[in-house]
């Protein structure tokens, strides 16, 4: 019996278009302008200013507070500008706009393809190491790693779990890497392991992925065979259920733990790293490579298979730049999409500049974006059924209407994650997850005013 | 038969009198000294509990008054300066006239002057749209025109204009309460002076971009270029982040910055037509 949640889940079709895109090079453009919001937290404070030369790799903004990461150039060039610019939801974002010339690096950054399997014995170094090549997590909450990685004191990590169950639709990004970086992940996924501590890693990879599965094992055993400290590392196929990928579903899929109300991972033992993030340590530690690429997905029903795409971009690429790169914006299509359909943002603004957690450029056409007429809840339960939370969101919704503050803090509404399958399961079309959400700000002030 | 009837009236008359006995007594022992005052001063308000001076309702606010020693910082937006009068009265003590409020739109982007960008195909709530993104036109300020502002009116004195898609302050039923500027996630809507017999000029717009990106978005928009600044006599505008702003205590209703502007941001409305001179 293979392993998933106990609570809630949904089962949306999965439809990967363009899981047999090998990962394709962009080429740079011309500018980019690359944002200082990448990041969970504060924004960075930029350290260039308009004519100052930049490499690639260049420290170009620093971080600003304790949750907050370094931004590094993209490219070489000329700083042309530092000030506001829209981001792809159209508000204004402090942007760094560079006029790219040539393509060079600032010094110590190993460019060649051969794999480091040996992992660096100073644990303080590699997490600063980490934290100056500006990595944050890119499973979608852009956290910065080192943060996680250390955990709070009293507290110890017993599993470090890697994700790469990819729970989203269209989104092949992770899985693309997977089979193409698998030994680079493996190699991360032990730098990591070790600076925790040592304690076993499991990389969890849905089922409707076998060669991802068999690309990680492989690769697993290889360097378990070949290279010292790579013990504990194992692969685990889980059940195909949406949201796996999320940090307290896969905690529970892959040890059977529940993190409590407002719990954070490590009080169950568990820290929780995307497969994405694990190669962006490798690069980093490894390789001294800042995290300045990451790989997207260009996918759509109505996108011709040719145009179909996993690209490796750099930060600060326009979106628009991308889409024409990938053969231009079908004509049917009506909403683009940066995110899986579940969880992603509609883009307001195609202008608007890659960041690193940037996954994917989605179109979908008219019928896929309609909303149904909403009717009245008539209790049926589905939502409360598909909640992988837990929660109620008939009634959350309900107080939430009436403004009732207490009764949705007591119905822990603070612990929705926005996944969207209470919307995704409704039958009378209640936008559920639009009114919970703001709730939910709502509620997270009052208990942060309180403190 | 008659016994039983007897016995009846007789238990019922006696418990009757001993538990009002035992009522009494507790009456008098948890008595609660109210202020009769309170409901005095509550007689006199509008009733409306929609909690634009500040607190829970009519009957807070009755409580507020009678305990606070002056009525400096008690004032009732639904009844004005008359109820206050009144509160007065009942209290016996002084109040001082404030100047009535109205609710303003600061937003001009309509349909013509502000281009749809996108479109947006979510819930019909300002709250829900704007936690999304910041709207459907260029402007990232603006009026997101899904009118929670209508809903929030407990005296419907906003209704949204389908023609220019945004929000109107109906003057003569709008109470000032606030309950617009509370509910409106943009900061939209602003309380101001309502001025001598309606009449009042303001920035339409709350644009903090750049001139050049704040025009592309908008035709209406304050571009922050100073002129009316400039060109005002009593000191009235000052231009902070691109954005004019009118301070409404110093205006004194010359109307010079609103033939200065060149966008036509400034409004000046209520001022009587003036017929041209017949030659």
């Amino acid at each position: 019996m293979m392993k998933t949640f106990s609570i809630g889940g949904i089962h949306p079709n999965d439809s990967k278009i363009s899981k047999d895109c090998p990962i394709e090079v962009l080429p740079v453009p011309s500018k980019v302008y690359i944002s200082v919001a990448q990041h969970l937290g504060a924004p960075a404070t930029p350290v260039v200013k308009a004519g100052d030369q930049v490499k690639v790799g260049q420290v170009i903004a620093e971080p600003a507070g304790f949750i907050s990461a370094y931004v590094h150039s993209s490219v070489s060039g000329t700083v042309k500008s530092v000030g506001p610019r829209k981001d792809l939801a159209g508000n204004n974002v402090t942007h760094i706009e560079i006029d790219v010339e040539g393509d060079e690096w600032v010094e110590g950054v190993d460019l060649t393809d051969t794999l480091v399997t040996e992992i660096p014995e100073d644990d303080k170094a590699t997490l600063e190491k980490i934290k100056m090549c500006g990595v944050v997590g890119l499973g979608g909450a852009t956290f910065p790693a080192h943060v996680k990685l250390c955990p709070p004191p009293g507290s110890k990590a017993e599993c470090l779990i890697l994700n790469g169950a990819e729970c989203e639709p269209y989104l092949t990004s992770d899985y693309r890497i997977m089979i193409e970086r698998s030994r680079e992940i493996v190699v991360g996924a032990a730098i990591m392991k070790k600076v925790l501590g040592g304690c076993p890693a499991v990389i969890g990879i849905e089922e409707n992925k076998p060669e991802a599965i068999k690309a990680m094992s492989e690769a697993v055993a290889e360097l378990q065979a070949t290279a010292k400290g790579y013990e504990g590392i194992s692969v685990m196929s889980l059940k195909k259920k949406y949201p796996q990928g999320g940090e307290k579903q896969l905690i529970d899929a892959v040890m059977g733990r529940q993190v409590k109300s407002g719990g954070l991972p490590i009080s169950v033992g568990a820290v929780v790293q995307n497969v994405a993030t694990s190669l962006a340590v490798y690069e980093a530690v490894q390789k001294n490579i800042p995290l300045i690429t990451n790989v997207m997905t260009v996918t759509g029903d109505c996108l011709p298979m040719e145009n179909q795409h996993n690209y490796k971009f750099r930060i600060g690429m326009p979106l628009s730049y991308i889409a024409e790169e990938a053969g231009g914006i079908p004509e049917d299509a009506v909403k683009v999409i940066s995110g899986g359909p579940m969880m992603g943002k509609a883009i307001a603004n195609l202008e608007a500049t890659t960041v690193k957690g940037s996954s994917s450029l989605l179109y979908l056409t008219a019928e896929q974006t309609v909303r149904g007429v909403e009717s009245a809840c008539i209790r049926c339960g589905k939502c409360a059924e598909a909640c992988p939370m837990g929660l109620e969101p008939f009634l959350l919704n309900r107080y939430a209407r009436n403004n009732m503050m207490d009764e949705l803090e007591e119905n822990a509404v603070q612990d929705c994650i926005e996944c969207g399958c209470c919307l995704y399961s409704c039958p009378a079309n209640i936008p559920l997850l639009d009114i919970i959400r703001i709730a939910k700000g709502d509620v997270i002030r009052i208990i942060r005013t309180r403190k | 038969m008659t016994q039983t009837i007897i016995w009846t009236i007789a238990i019922l008359t006696i418990l009757g009198a001993l538990l009002a006995v035992v009522l009494y007594i507790v009456a008098e022992k948890f008595k609660v000294e109210e202020d009769p005052r309170i409901d005095e001063v509550e007689k006199v308000l509008p009733g409306a509990n929609c909690g634009g001076c500040g607190q829970a309702g009519c009957r807070a606010f009755a409580q507020h008054c009678v305990k606070s020693e002056s009525l400096d910082s008690c004032f009732c937006p639904v009844g004005g300066n008359d109820v206050m009068q009144k509160v007065a009265g009942v209290l016996g003590v002084e109040v001082a006239a404030k100047e009535p409020m109205v609710a303003v739109v600061r937003c001009n982007g309509t349909c013509e002057n502000r281009p749809r960008t996108n479109e947006y195909g979510g819930y019909q709530s300002c709250r829900v749209k704007a936690a999304l993104y910041s709207g459907d036109t260029g402007c990232s300020f603006g009026c997101l025109g899904c009118g929670d502002c209508v809903a929030a009116c407990q005296f419907g004195a906003i209704k949204m204009d389908p023609a220019t898609g945004l929000p109107v302050v109906d003057e003569e039923k709008c109470t000032a309460c606030g309950a617009c500027v509370k509910a409106c996630p943009k900061n939209v809507i602003e309380l101001r002076n309502k001025g001598r017999r309606g009449m009042r000029v303001y920035v339409s717009c709350i644009n903090k971009d750049k001139g050049a990106v704040a025009r592309k978005a908008c035709k209406a928009a304050c571009i922050g270029c100073g002129k009316c600044a400039k060109v005002c006599p009593f000191e009235a505008i000052t231009v902070e982040n691109n954005l004019a702003y009118i301070d409404f205590t110093k205006c004194r209703l010359c109307k010079k910055c609103v033939a200065e502007c060149p966008t036509g941001a400034i409004h000046a409305v209520n001022f009587p037509v003036i017929k041209p001179k017949e030659e």
